[in-house]
């Protein structure tokens, strides 16, 4: 088992880079939540689901990141690769929710109470988790730092527990996310957030194809 | 069935005398000549002469605005010269301190690059969590970021923000003037219908910059998605990640700031594109000057909302009697107002209740900062092209 200082040190780095983390994730996340219902325990309920599914990503990488032994030891070409594909899939993901989250007037689109949103729960929870599971994929700094002292323990189960003490530590730092919940939906801001993701991912899809072509693209 | 529609008289407002008019133009006189040819100003003969000639311009202008009590095409004719002469002065500086106008990625990163105004949204969140902005810096090679320097950049611009809320987008900025300038060349637009929601596209983009701005800590906007980075200085392409910002570069440049003015008659990348000029819709919250639609003599003609070139207006807004948040001031709708019923209004006071007197106030400070911010530009780009030819 983890050791009390193992565990704490992983609620430490878990604390100290949840900024890091918080930017990391926001690209994605604050749209994504800004898409939604209005509403603090609607907006919990969104974020619950989005951390979950980033936890599952975080464990799902201790397992990579222990069996590799270290991600110092991958070179730049293969985590190109890996960076690439997460990132094509996410852009592909988001342009998805983005599509899917279309706004519809109950009555009348200049009272802002009236306003939903097309897709359904189940669509909503499937996307919300898949964005979740692929940004905690994702190699952010802090999540490198993590892979790599967890690669140094000596079994998978201590790199499973590593990682979820690391993710609570950076989990405090979303809690404030919530409150977006307390901004209006109305016509205007669905809008804005749909146009935010398409961009975001259109910014994704580019940097994953140029990360795809590897050598061409960063000259080695 | 056709119907007769009689379109709308128009009822110019009444030109001043020009005893009248020069005497309201004075006070502008004399900052131009304070701004130009303050004493230890240089002495070099073409840098006095291009001086000269900006002065007599920017005067002549404001007096042109008083005397026939029209703002918009005098301001245009600033606007215009601004954005087509800024890139020549700009270049030319880029190319005789660096050698090129390509800035390697590494530079833009270390700050040692040409300040802009656009990217101050994208920088406050990294400056309130991490006590540091990725970009910009200056001028000089290897002058690194300019701590003194942006701090009066930034301070200036606030102050004269909360003055003037979005009218920095109609009298300061270095860029709008070319699609502006493009924009006026057809008579009539091509493309008439454009769907209002296009108004949110700058809040998305600087929702979605200050984020990956954030994220990658990297001015995300000035790597990827400047328009302008096509007329000033650009990414130093050294392998197909730079070649493909590039490209992105001109291509937005091209349909946003040449192809759809020129179709719509608007200002496009200000409308539909523009973080900064979202960002400076806020402060129009703040600033005392505003344009107001006197609702007793608006006739609903909607010539205001087919004059504006920012999208400003929309059959509601008018309806209220109020112009849309992202209004920049530029005058248009009360020029083109058959019944001056689009007026310039000071916030706390009645509509229409002298509203000459609020246009008065605005453009006082307005165009002193045209003369003191882009009249400097045009000098000295004027300076660049005389002494090119000498």
């Amino acid at each position: 088992m983890v050791a009390p200082v193992q565990f704490g040190e992983a609620l430490a780095l878990g604390l100290a880079s949840g900024p890091a983390c918080i930017a990391a994730c926001g690209p994605v996340l604050v749209p994504a939540l800004l898409t939604g219902h209005r509403g603090v325990r609607t907006n919990t309920r969104v974020l619950g689901i989005f951390l979950g599914a980033r936890l599952m990503g975080y464990l799902l990488f201790a397992v990579v990141a222990w069996e590799l032994g270290a991600l110092a030891s991958m070179l730049p070409a293969p985590r190109l690769v890996l960076m690439g594909a997460v990132n094509v899939i996410l852009a592909g993901v988001l342009l998805w929710y983005a599509w899917s989250a279309k706004h519809i007037c109950g009555e009348s689109c200049s009272d802002e109470r009236l306003v939903n949103i097309e897709a359904s729960k189940s669509q909503r929870t499937r996307g919300t988790a898949a964005l979740g599971l692929l940004t905690g994929l994702s190699l952010c700094p802090p999540f490198v730092a993590a892979g790599f002292r967890a690669a140094q323990l000596g079994s998978i189960a201590q790199a499973l527990l590593f990682f979820t003490c690391f993710f609570f530590g950076t989990t405090v730092w979303f809690v404030p996310l919530a409150g977006l919940g307390c901004v209006v939906r109305n016509q205007a801001v669905i809008t804005v957030a749909r146009m935010t993701m398409v961009l975001i991912a259109v910014y994704y899809l580019s940097l994953g194809i140029t990360m795809l072509l590897g050598r061409k693209a960063y000259g080695y | 069935m056709a119907t007769n529609v009689q379109a709308p008289r128009l009822v110019r407002p009444e030109a001043r005398s020009i005893t009248r008019s020069l005497l309201l133009t004075l006070p502008i006189a004399i900052w131009s000549l304070l701004m130009f040819f303050h004493p230890g100003s240089s002495t070099d003969r073409l840098l006095l002469l291009a001086s000269a000639i900006t002065a007599v311009f920017m005067v002549w202008l404001f007096y042109m605005m008083m005397r026939t009590s029209t703002t918009y095409r005098w301001r245009r004719a600033f606007f215009v010269g601004l954005g087509l002469l800024f890139p020549i002065g700009f270049i030319h500086d880029l190319v005789v301190m660096r050698g090129s106008m390509g800035i390697p990625v590494e530079e833009m990163i270390a700050g040692r690059t040409p300040f802009c105004f656009m990217p101050i949204p994208t920088l406050i969140l990294p400056a309130a969590l991490t006590r540091s902005v990725p970009f910009p810096g200056s001028l000089a090679p290897g002058g690194g970021a300019s701590g003194h320097g942006i701090a009066v950049m930034v301070g200036l611009w606030l102050a004269l923000t909360l003055v003037m809320g979005k009218g920095w987008c109609s009298y300061a900025c270095f860029f709008g003037g070319i699609e502006e300038g493009v924009s006026s060349v057809p008579k009539r637009p091509q493309i008439r219908k454009l769907d209002p929601r296009w108004r949110y596209g700058p809040w998305a983009v600087l929702l979605a910059m200050v984020l990956l701005s954030l994220a990658l800590f990297e001015p995300a906007y000035c790597v990827w998605l400047c328009p302008f980075k096509a007329v000033t200085e650009y990414i130093a392409a050294r392998n197909a990640l730079g070649t493909v910002q590039n490209v992105i570069f001109i291509l937005l440049f091209v349909g946003l700031v040449v192809v759809l003015p020129y179709l719509t008659k608007k200002r496009t990348q200000c409308s539909f594109f523009c973080p900064f000029g979202a960002f400076q819709s806020l402060f129009n919250k703040i600033s005392i000057f505003e344009i107001r639609i006197d609702k007793s003599r608006c006739k609903s003609c909607v010539l205001c909302q087919n004059a504006c070139p920012n999208l400003s207006l929309s059959k509601e807004s008018i309806a209220r009697g109020e112009t849309l948040m992202s209004c920049m001031k530029c005058g248009s709708c009360v020029d083109v107002c058959p019944n001056q019923a689009a007026v310039w209004h000071i916030k706390g006071t009645d509509v229409a209740v002298k509203p000459d007197r609020a246009r008065l106030m605005f453009l006082y400070g307005a165009w002193a900062l045209a003369i003191m911010f882009g009249g400097s530009i045009i000098a000295h780009s004027l300076f660049t092209i005389f002494h090119f030819f000498a």
